[in-house]
């Protein structure tokens, strides 16, 4: 199998839907061109052309509107949003309208659109472009959230979200964008509501999303060599959860770390301890479930502050530790 | 996760139940809602669902076994997790059979294991569910987690260090022949085998007694029941013979009508329940209830009618039965007497009684008293239908004759009263038409 970088991954499973169904299109901010903020659509607008790359103003309201209406009339958008902080302004195009369509008209109507963008710091683009809070995307009924962590998930997750009929949010993470993993050519799907153990372990059950996936794969790796041996759940779907997954570890393992990217009020760790908690994984507890997420603070422009301002791999090895004590 | 299923509570005055059959056997899967055991309990047998999914790994109470309400009956867990010390799951099923004194400081100890767990203790959710499945007192399990919290791995070297050491051997026969290893005394370090359990097994047989009945369930309801109205009320005992030529021709006419509308043969029994509620109407006195301060006379007429069961007696009840017809009270009944005799009747169906017939009739009885089932007032017990010689008009001529004997709580019911009720009942069966008054 080939190795292949996330971004690579992930403009080829725009592309082989694009040629699957012509139904689909892709809109956004210089994602035509000059092939996106990132290069995500880079080559595809030279192989399909004007009507099916579409270039935007700065608007993101506009794209997402936009989205939601030709959803509506039948086609399949993917909207691209440069950066995932300005889904705060297509969020009232993509909840107020989005989400609830397919309700509203009873079924009738189907809104078969993707929106996608780059969430996260770590690339010192400060506080109004590193934001990661995916998780409040998940609390609107009407709305499936992803966030994949690997090229192979990547390319299997955005062909389940183009075929869904239901708005899916999918979010990528800029540090992920240059990351290598092995992707098989052609055609394959990865199911959006269904977690992924990414490493088997007895010790303890880490369950993390997106960005925090490698980290915990790295430090697990660390933590062997101590002789713990880590399980890591990658969370993959935020909406629908996957909690079954999830409790049938822990009930293995007997304690949990759940390492998130958002910062850590009413983040989407809490409603998986919740679930942990109100679980028949409940009895198998031998340690508190502990939570490990980005402070609460708008992300700093300072690199070393930066760093500090969400879990990497050593706080994921101390987090463990502690949980283990 | 493995579930110790416990004896549940399927009626308010249930307090033990008997396991009459295991419809899975131990290995099979069980859905969650899934009926899997036929549980009887004082009244009736009531098919139970699994509250719970998985593999039915272990049926700690063997068909027949009586258990206390909450004790455990089984274990449901996955196919291949580990299950809880089946050496003290053994010793709890042993428990409710024999109830020596042992029985009773284990039972104390479990208390306590209870207690201990919802007191200070600090331990882990995961410490508390090894400790519970292997009653253990946490009080006595040091603490290695943080902050004084005990974790698994404490109550495991604890059951490590605090085993009953003994054979394999000695193992495998104990849980065959469910004998307690803890009762087998043993010098400290030393292990219990194969000869000492041997030893005990004979020691148990020795102990052994005739045959017994235990009385529990409907046996006990029955004696409470029936000791308790000889001895609050006083009976008195009414006969009279009835001639039932009018009823049999009256039932021969109406077997194919009320075959034909309800498929059920209609019998003497349907007759004799909607002739008394007829009769009931017209003797208000005899469909009532005694209390210290009060008579109360029922609004309702709803008549029992006692069921023999293999092991007992059981008196569904016709509702209204003198506001139904006879082709209905015969559909009822029968669909009364079937459930009855399965033990599928629910408590709506067998409670409510104002008043009860019983027959002995086709055991060849002619005649015999019933004792009344309390709080009802009067209870009337019938005859077989028997040819016999009887004088009319000086001549002496062959009429079936059948013997019906009233049995009145004489606190509430004179002699005249009960004798007007069963003269107006003579009448009705004599001219049956007068049912339709």
């Amino acid at each position: 199998m080939a190795e292949k970088l996330y971004i690579e991954a992930l403009r080829e499973g725009l592309r082989e839907e694009m040629l699957r169904d012509e139904n689909v299109f892709i809109i956004g901010e210089d994602v035509g061109l000059y092939g996106g903020a990132f290069g995500v659509t880079k080559g595809l607008f030279q192989e399909f052309g004007e009507n099916r790359i579409i270039d935007t103003p700065i608007s993101e309201a506009a794209i997402a509107g936009a989205a939601v209406g030709a959803a509506l009339c039948g086609m399949r958008p993917v909207a691209e949003i440069m950066f995932f902080d300005f889904f705060t302004i297509a969020m009232d195009q993509l909840v107020n309208q989005g989400a609830k369509n397919r309700y509203m008209f009873g079924g009738k109507a189907k809104v078969p659109m993707v929106i996608r963008g780059p969430m996260g710091c770590g690339t010192g683009a400060a506080a109004q472009h590193s934001q990661s809070f995916p998780a409040v995307f998940a609390h609107f009924p009407g709305l499936k959230v992803v966030m994949p962590s690997t090229p192979y998930d990547v390319k299997g997750l955005i062909k389940s979200a183009i075929r869904d009929n239901n708005p899916v949010v999918f979010v990528e993470h800029k540090l992920l964008y240059w990351t290598k993993g092995e992707v098989p050519e052609g055609d394959y799907t990865v199911p959006i509501g269904k977690a992924d153990v990414k490493r088997d372990g007895k010790d303890i059950t880490i369950v993390a999303g997106s960005i925090m996936v490698p980290r915990a794969l790295e430090a697990a790796q660390k933590l062997e060599e101590d002789g713990i041996d880590v399980e890591v759940i990658d969370i993959r779907s935020l909406k629908p959860l996957d909690l079954r997954t999830v409790v049938s570890s822990v009930k293995k393992t007997g304690r949990v770390l759940i390492v998130e990217d958002d910062p850590i009020s009413y983040g989407w760790g809490a409603e998986v301890a919740a679930g942990i908690a109100g679980s028949e994984a409940f009895d198998y507890l031998d340690a508190p479930i502990k939570r490990l997420a980005g402070l609460d603070i708008p992300i700093p422009y300072n690199p070393n502050l930066e760093k500090h301002a969400v879990p990497q791999v050593p706080n994921i090895i101390e987090a463990v530790r502690e949980v283990l004590k | 996760m493995a579930t110790i299923v416990k004896m549940p509570k399927l009626g308010t005055t249930m307090t033990e139940g008997t396991i009459i059959k295991w419809l899975k056997s131990e290995g099979d899967p069980v859905k969650k809602g899934e009926i899997y055991v036929e549980i009887q309990t004082d009244k009736v047998n009531i098919e139970d669902e699994a509250e719970t999914s998985g593999v039915l790994r272990k049926i700690i109470a063997k068909e027949g076994e009586t258990v206390k309400v909450g004790d455990p009956i089984a274990i449901i867990a996955e196919e291949d997790e580990e299950l809880p010390d089946l050496e003290n799951v053994d010793n709890i099923s042993t428990q409710n059979q024999e109830k020596s004194p042992q029985v009773f400081q284990q039972e104390d100890k479990t208390e306590a294991v209870k207690q201990t767990i919802s007191d200070k203790i600090k331990a882990s959710p995961a410490a508390k569910r090894v400790a519970r499945e292997n009653q253990i007192d946490l009080s006595n399990v040091i603490p290695s987690g943080p902050n004084g919290r005990i974790v698994e791995r404490d109550v495991l070297s604890y059951i490590q260090e605090h085993k009953v050491k003994a054979t394999p051997v000695a193992k495998k026969i104990a849980i065959e022949r469910q004998v307690d290893l803890k009762a087998i005394q043993k010098s400290p370090g030393q292990r219990i085998t194969k000869q000492d359990l041997e030893d005990q097994i004979i020691q148990d047989v020795d102990n052994a007694v005739d045959n017994t009945i235990p009385v529990i369930g409907m046996r006990k309801i029955i004696a409470d029941s029936m000791t308790y109205s000889k001895k609050v009320a006083p009976h008195i005992y009414l006969s009279l013979e009835v001639d039932m030529s009018k009823v049999i021709d009256l039932r021969e006419r109406l077997i194919p009508l009320v075959q034909a509308q309800h498929d059920v043969k209609l019998s003497y029994n349907h007759i004799l329940i909607k002739a008394a509620a007829t009769a009931l109407r017209l003797n208000p006195l005899i469909n009532s209830s005694f209390t210290e301060e009060k008579i109360i006379l029922k609004q309702h007429i709803n008549i029992g009618l006692a069921v023999a069961l293999k092991d007992g007696l059981i008196v569904p009840v016709i509702k209204d039965a003198d506001k139904k017809g006879l082709a209905f009270i015969a559909k009822e009944t029968e669909e009364l007497v079937q459930k009855a005799k399965s033990k599928k009747l629910l408590p709506d169906e067998y409670q409510g009684g104002t008043f009860t017939i019983t027959n002995l009739g086709m055991f060849d009885i002619e005649s015999f008293c019933a004792i009344i089932n309390q709080p009802e007032t009067a209870i009337l017990a019938v005859g077989k239908i028997i040819k016999k010689p009887v004088v009319i008009d000086e001549e002496i001529t062959i009429k079936p004759m059948m013997n019906l004997t009233l049995s009145c709580d004489h606190r509430a019911i004179d002699g005249a009263v009960g004798a007007k009720f069963l003269q107006n009942l003579k009448q009705i069966l004599e001219e049956p038409v007068n049912m339709l008054l």
